[in-house]
């Protein structure tokens, strides 16, 4: 008895929790159930309605749709009979796959994570500094932070629009010629990239505000001791000090960056001729436009793969960045 | 005072009694209430044949429940609903587009009273393999070429491509509009620019040309004729249009419909070419600065063309095979109720610009309606060449990649054109076989 019941705090929260007698308890305590004792048993009874809607709603569409790409799998008529890896070695002998899509998605995350970290950084720098209304301007800045990335898009869209498009208005007005934005490869994907800057940048600043919130005051107080500049204090001190941080958001949201859909497929759905595809619009034209569910899969599993292992190279390097920093 | 308590305790078991059997016979009657859920897209037209349909239902104590989903995900996601075999929806929105996709999962409607009054040409997208329609009509889609009236003579309105640029530039010189042509060219938009003029010039996507047989495609090994010199022909038309004579917006392929129409709604061109479905979309004051100015005329017709030609095709309503047989019925019956409603076929063309699905009664709205009368001179008295989609599985992945090749070959210079069609014949070949 003495045994069982060592830990009186897990004895009196059981009993609340259970509102059974030591007698009870103690019998059901003595039995180890899968060798695991009974605090451990009520921690995972705790964690199991999550577990149990992780693998309902996670796990098993991953592992259907793994299964997916090793067959014929189509959407209007599934035969879903083995046909191993035709379906990878089909996406990965795509000229399109590696010439345009591939290419078009890392240039992508590359171009939009860099854009929003640096603007990100400069309105955190900003918003850091005390002056009247800074509470207002932190609201307005977080605004697109509220809006769906569709209906930005939808909005950026028009906005771009070559007849209506204020964008074309504003160039007219100054002796420019109205562009077609949405005709050419690299206009189009300066379109969808400022509205992902525009999306984006907000979500560093603020997460960037609040590592700068948190750093010790120290250090700034020696370098205006030492009158340090403002770039040096920034470049010797801040940068620094703010690595930890800069190096979780870039690794968030380039994995975040690498399965954009909504804005691409709203803004120019991947043309003209498929030279703004990214990945996943790759993946949801094979499976729902081609009615190809294996074949999406499979290039929805091949994205999976190709994500995580940047990730992991990513967050290597900047994290020895950030231990050579320190 | 023991027989006051009682007397108010039976009054109160009776009262008690009455209200259970009542409520009882309530949840009786609702409970034989048939609920027949509708699986469809919200649009005027097939809200206006789903009147028709509710008019039935409610005469015969039929709840009739819509569930519209948005046009982006709904051959997707019914799809996936057919293929599970699971009863969700009773009937569905059925489009010629992918009428050979679901051939294997929908009823036959050939016994449904009515059909012989259709238009067989349009159901030939809904064939299964024993050649027995699957789906139900609704109302025909139509390729129209609509013009200003308030600029052109209905004899002033070209009728070939080199007067279609010839008027253009005279209403642009005059300063009477900014662009002459528009129309979409972005993918899914395919029809209103690169198709009607393909066909028009009396070319087609695959060869042999027009031929719409699988087994007949396949033997020809799915030869595309994008790069024959027909094709090309298109391919230079607008690539004129937009960079050389200017009569059509330089952004023209990035056009969705909804860019395209914004632009002749807004007065700012003479013709677009789109279903004629959005009639009543450019006659609506609210929404259009040329309500009330437009007329509809026949496609004009390419170098190598010898008449006008058209597309017909309908949308058109189906029932999933996994319905069970008493719900089946009643759909069926609805569908019949729907097809024999002359009254509100009339009403849907006149609220929706969608032509009736019951072809009988086209001679008398003919002669009845002066608009009817224009569209039946600008389309249906022109026999298509071929339907406007091809019925096999691989039709969305060919469509795509003629998209592709095709704005890509309009992206770059016009002496590069024929090269551009010519490097994408194996894409479309590939495409076209599933591979």
């Amino acid at each position: 008895m003495s045994l069982i019941w060592s830990n009186a705090r897990v004895r009196s929260q059981l009993s609340s929790f259970y509102d059974i007698n030591d007698r009870h308890l103690t019998l059901m305590a003595s039995r180890p159930f899968l060798g695991l004792d009974e605090k451990k048993r009520f921690m995972l009874a705790l964690i199991a309605p999550a577990v149990f809607a992780l693998t309902l709603f996670q796990i098993v569409p991953i592992l259907t749709g793994a299964n997916a790409s090793f067959r014929d799998w189509s959407l209007y008529d599934p035969q879903k009979t083995w046909i191993g890896l035709d379906n990878y070695i089909y996406v990965l002998t795509d000229d399109d796959f590696l010439w345009t899509i591939l290419p078009n998605t890392f240039g992508f995350m590359f171009a939009s994570v860099a854009c929003s970290l640096v603007l990100g950084l400069g309105i955190a720098l900003l918003l850091n500094r005390r002056f009247p209304g800074r509470w207002l301007v932190q609201t307005i800045i977080l605004l697109p932070l509220m809006v769906a990335p569709v209906i930005a898009a939808i909005m950026t869209r028009w906005m771009f629009n070559d007849q209506f498009g204020i964008v074309n208005v504003v160039l007219e007005s100054l002796g420019f010629s109205p562009i077609p934005w949405l005709t050419q490869k690299w206009t189009a994907f300066f379109v969808i990239l400022i509205t992902d800057v525009w999306l984006w940048t907000p979500w560093f600043a603020l997460l960037l505000l609040a590592g700068l919130q948190s750093l010790p005051p120290e250090p700034f107080e020696a370098a205006k001791i030492d009158a340090a500049s403002a770039w040096r204090t920034f470049r010797y001190i801040t940068l620094p000090m703010l690595r930890p941080v800069i190096v979780v958001c870039v690794v968030i949201r380039a994995i975040d960056a690498f399965r954009t859909f909504d804005i691409v497929w709203t803004i120019s759905a991947g043309g003209p001729a498929r030279s703004t595809e990214v990945f996943s619009l790759y993946a949801y034209i094979e499976a729902f436009q081609f009615l190809n569910f294996g074949r999406g899969s499979a290039a929805a599993v091949i994205g999976a793969l190709i994500i995580i292992v940047f990730a992991m190279v990513l967050y290597r390097i900047l994290n020895r960045w950030v231990e050579v920093s320190k | 005072m023991l027989e006051g308590i009682m007397r108010t305790s039976r009054r109160t078991f009776f009262a008690v009694t009455a209200a259970a059997l009542a409520a009882g016979f309530s949840y009786g009657a609702s409970a034989q209430q048939t609920e027949i859920k509708v699986g469809y897209m919200k649009h005027p037209i097939q809200d206006a044949s789903l009147d028709m349909m509710e008019k039935w239902a409610k005469a015969h104590n039929v709840k009739l429940t819509r569930v519209p989903m948005a046009y982006s995900v709904f051959m997707e996601k019914v799809t996936a609903t057919l293929t599970s075999e699971t009863d969700q929806f009773d009937i569905i929105w059925h489009n010629d587009d992918w009428g050979q996709l679901w051939k294997k999962w929908v009823e036959p409607t050939d016994d449904i009273p009515g059909m012989e009054n259709t238009d067989p040409w349009v159901l030939e997208a809904f064939l299964n393999d024993d050649k027995k329609p699957t789906a139900v009509p609704m109302a025909h889609t139509v390729g129209t070429f609509f013009y200003r009236t308030d600029l052109l003579k209905p004899e002033e309105v070209p009728t070939t491509f080199d007067e279609l640029v010839e008027v253009s530039k005279r209403l642009q010189k005059e300063g009477k509009v900014k662009w002459g042509y528009v129309g979409a060219m972005a993918m899914n938009n395919t029809w209103f620019t690169f198709w009607w003029a393909t066909w028009s010039n009396k070319c087609d996507l695959l060869k042999p040309f027009f031929e719409r047989d699988y087994e007949k495609l396949k033997a020809n090994n799915f030869e595309p004729g994008i790069a024959d010199p027909c094709s090309q022909e298109v391919m230079e038309f607008w690539w004129d249009a937009m960079n050389k004579h200017k009569i059509s917006p330089p952004g023209m392929t990035a056009y969705t419909r909804n860019e395209s129409n914004a632009i002749f709604m807004a007065g700012d061109a003479a013709f677009t070419l789109i279903d004629s479905t959005h009639y009543g979309e450019f006659n609506d004051p609210k929404r259009s600065k040329i309500a009330g100015k437009v007329g509809m005329a026949p496609f004009p017709v390419g170098p190598r063309g010898e008449r006008p030609t058209s597309w017909n095709e309908v949308w058109a309503w189906a029932i999933p095979k996994g319905v069970p047989a008493e719900r089946k019925k009643i759909a069926k019956q609805m569908l019949a109720a729907m097809l024999a409603d002359e009254a509100g076929q009339i009403e849907m063309w006149k609220k929706t610009g969608g032509p009736p699905p019951n072809t009988k009664l086209w001679p008398k709205l003919r002669a009845e309606d002066k608009d009817f009368d224009m569209l039946s001179k600008a389309v249906f008295d022109h026999k298509p060449l071929a339907h406007s989609a091809y019925y096999f599985p691989e039709w969305p992945a060919l469509h795509k990649a003629y998209s592709d090749v095709a704005i890509g070959a309009l992206q770059g210079k016009r002496e590069d054109i024929p090269q551009a069609l010519k490097d994408g014949v194996e894409k479309l070949r590939r495409a076209a076989a599933g591979n």
